[in-house]
């Protein structure tokens, strides 16, 4: 992801959530987001195979 | 024994004094409150005293001694990070947001554990807003100081807990760890703490801040006590949805069973590399105390860190998204932008970063096949100065507050048990300092981690002495 990229998708997504971004705290989400963008790069990267399945587990509630 | 001296001793000594009957429950809240009245201004340890309840709880330890009761943690002084429940008080979790909420109905179920083994709450603690930090570095409620070198940082984000307990303010505390924070303040205040497997004991009533990584631990002057706390701890809660269905699994019968029979690694690759020269001395100080020569190598350790990372970013955000639509100006500064950042991620990535963390704990307990102790650093440092900005580690500069967890994160990232014991004298320039080692275990086995802390501790090599506070 480009910055342009990043700052594009941190207006697009925050307007699409209703989350205000306020001038003062933009510049801050902005670097933040690449941060985040550049941790996720590492884990969009692994190779896996299909039953590597996510870690939580669902654990159905039976009534009390 | 004075209940002075006792305060400054062990829990257990505590515990063994109020159950002989050479000291009361009431006497030690009495003596505790007034050493944190003393001490806490140098050290901003503490947000909340509960003394009003400390002695009415200590009355009824006391009346519980005098009628025949024999209790694991009786009048044992101790104080929670302020984000577990404790009835009649808003439960903070280090913010301003929550002030105004209502209070705790109940209080959270590992302080009703301790309560009914004996222990007497005084007071909550001070920590890193909603958790997501390592410094406690809090602008609402001041920076917790590390009681070893009070212009330095006491690590988060349960600063507040590790503090207390190296200040000699309370014999134990309770913290939460989700990337290390139980584990980094641990390590910067030279004190013992526990983070158990994840699953193993009741969250509810504590203020989450990432479901799928929380966990809830002691921290105390001893492995004994650490021991001690979490035996008294444990136990089934049918409501907390995240705790596994075990039994529990008492660690003090087998505390000072030694090593005998114990396989014993050192972590290599990542855990290496992110570390500097005093943290790869203490590594080492650990290494020969506990016998240890062969190197493991995990895969794909930076990977997993990341995985956490994105988790922790998402899931944390996700959980305050509507105060930050409503009142991020209230947010803490060093953290609020990071959780609007969070707010934000594509879920491909959270998904992946899940199936990634499952990927990599099937690869680590292969390697439980052949040792059944693990050693690593637990930060890369030791304590930095209050407001620190930058690390130069592996050659690179990094944000210094992200980067104490750098060795923590992996770790937890995957559940595994961890015990942080502390060296000293492994830095030349700042002997006065502290650091800690993780000794890691395959799940479950909070028995072989503890054990092994108590073999170090009765060797000599690690030891959690009271800060001087000069």
């Amino acid at each position: 992801m480009s910055p342009e990229d990043i700052e594009r998708h941190v207006d697009a997504s925050a307007a699409l959530i209703g989350l205000p971004i306020g001038p003062e705290y933009r510049a801050g989400v902005v670097r933040y987001f690449g941060i985040a963008t550049s941790l996720a790069e590492l884990v969009m990267q692994m190779p896996l195979a299909p039953d590597d399945e996510p870690a939580p587990v669902f654990v159905p509630v039976s009534p009390p | 024994m004075p209940a002075v001296e006792l305060l400054r001793g062990s829990a257990a000594a505590v515990a063994a004094a109020v159950n002989g009957g050479q000291v009361t429950a009431a006497e030690m809240a009495e003596t505790a409150l007034a050493c944190i009245g003393a001490t806490d201004g140098r050290i901003n340890a503490f947000t909340e005293l509960t003394a009003q309840r400390a002695m009415a709880d200590a009355a009824a330890v006391d009346a519980r001694i005098a009628a025949g009761e024999s209790l694991p943690l009786a009048g044992v002084p101790y104080a929670v990070k302020n984000l577990f429940d404790i009835q009649g008080l808003t439960t903070l979790a280090g913010s301003i947001v929550e002030r105004g909420k209502p209070p705790a109905t109940a209080d959270a179920v590992l302080v009703q554990r301790l309560q009914a083994a004996g222990a007497v709450l005084v007071g909550a603690l001070n920590m890193d807003e909603y958790a997501y930090g390592f410094t406690t570095e809090n602008s609402h409620y001041g920076p917790t100081r590390n009681p070893h070198d009070l212009t330095r940082i006491a690590g988060g984000s349960s600063g507040g807990s590790a503090a207390a307990v190296a200040a000699g303010q309370v014999s134990l505390t309770l913290g939460s760890d989700t990337n290390g924070s139980i584990r980094v303040p641990s390590s910067l205040c030279g004190v013992f703490g526990l983070k158990p497997t994840y699953g193993r004991l009741s969250r509810r009533g504590s203020y989450p801040f990432v479901a799928s990584l929380d966990h809830l631990g002691p921290f105390a002057r001893s492995a004994g006590d650490l021991a001690l706390a979490y035996d008294a701890m444990q136990g089934a809660d049918a409501r907390d949805p995240a705790q596994a269905a075990r039994p529990a699994e008492p660690t003090m019968p087998t505390l000072a069973a030694g090593l005998g029979g114990l396989r014993i690694g050192v972590l290599g690759g990542w855990f290496k590399e992110m570390a500097l020269a005093e943290a790869l001395a203490a590594v080492d100080v650990v290494a020969r105390g506990l016998g240890a020569t062969r190197t493991v190598e995990w895969p794909e350790v930076a990977r997993a860190r990341a995985a956490a990372f994105v988790i922790t970013n998402a899931e944390g955000s996700a959980l305050h998204l509507e105060d930050l639509k409503t009142r991020v100006a209230d947010f803490e500064p060093l953290s609020r932008e990071r959780f609007l950042a969070g707010a934000l991620l594509p879920s491909p990535w959270v998904v992946h970063a899940q199936r990634v963390r499952r990927w990599f704990a099937r690869q680590v307990a292969a390697s439980f096949a052949d040792v059944d102790l693990l050693i690593a650093p637990a930060t890369p440092c030791v304590a930095p100065v209050i407001g620190t900005e930058w690390l130069q580690i592996a050659g690179q500069r990094l944000p210094a507050r992200a980067s104490m967890g750098l060795l923590t994160q992996p770790v937890s990232c995957i559940g595994l048990p961890v015990c942080t014991v502390p060296v000293w004298g492994v830095h030349a320039g700042l002997p006065h300092l502290p650091i800690g080692v993780q000794l890691i275990a395959a799940p479950w086995r909070e028995d072989l981690v503890l054990r092994a802390a108590h073999a170090l501790e009765a060797a000599g090599v690690v030891r959690a002495p009271i800060a001087a506070l000069e």
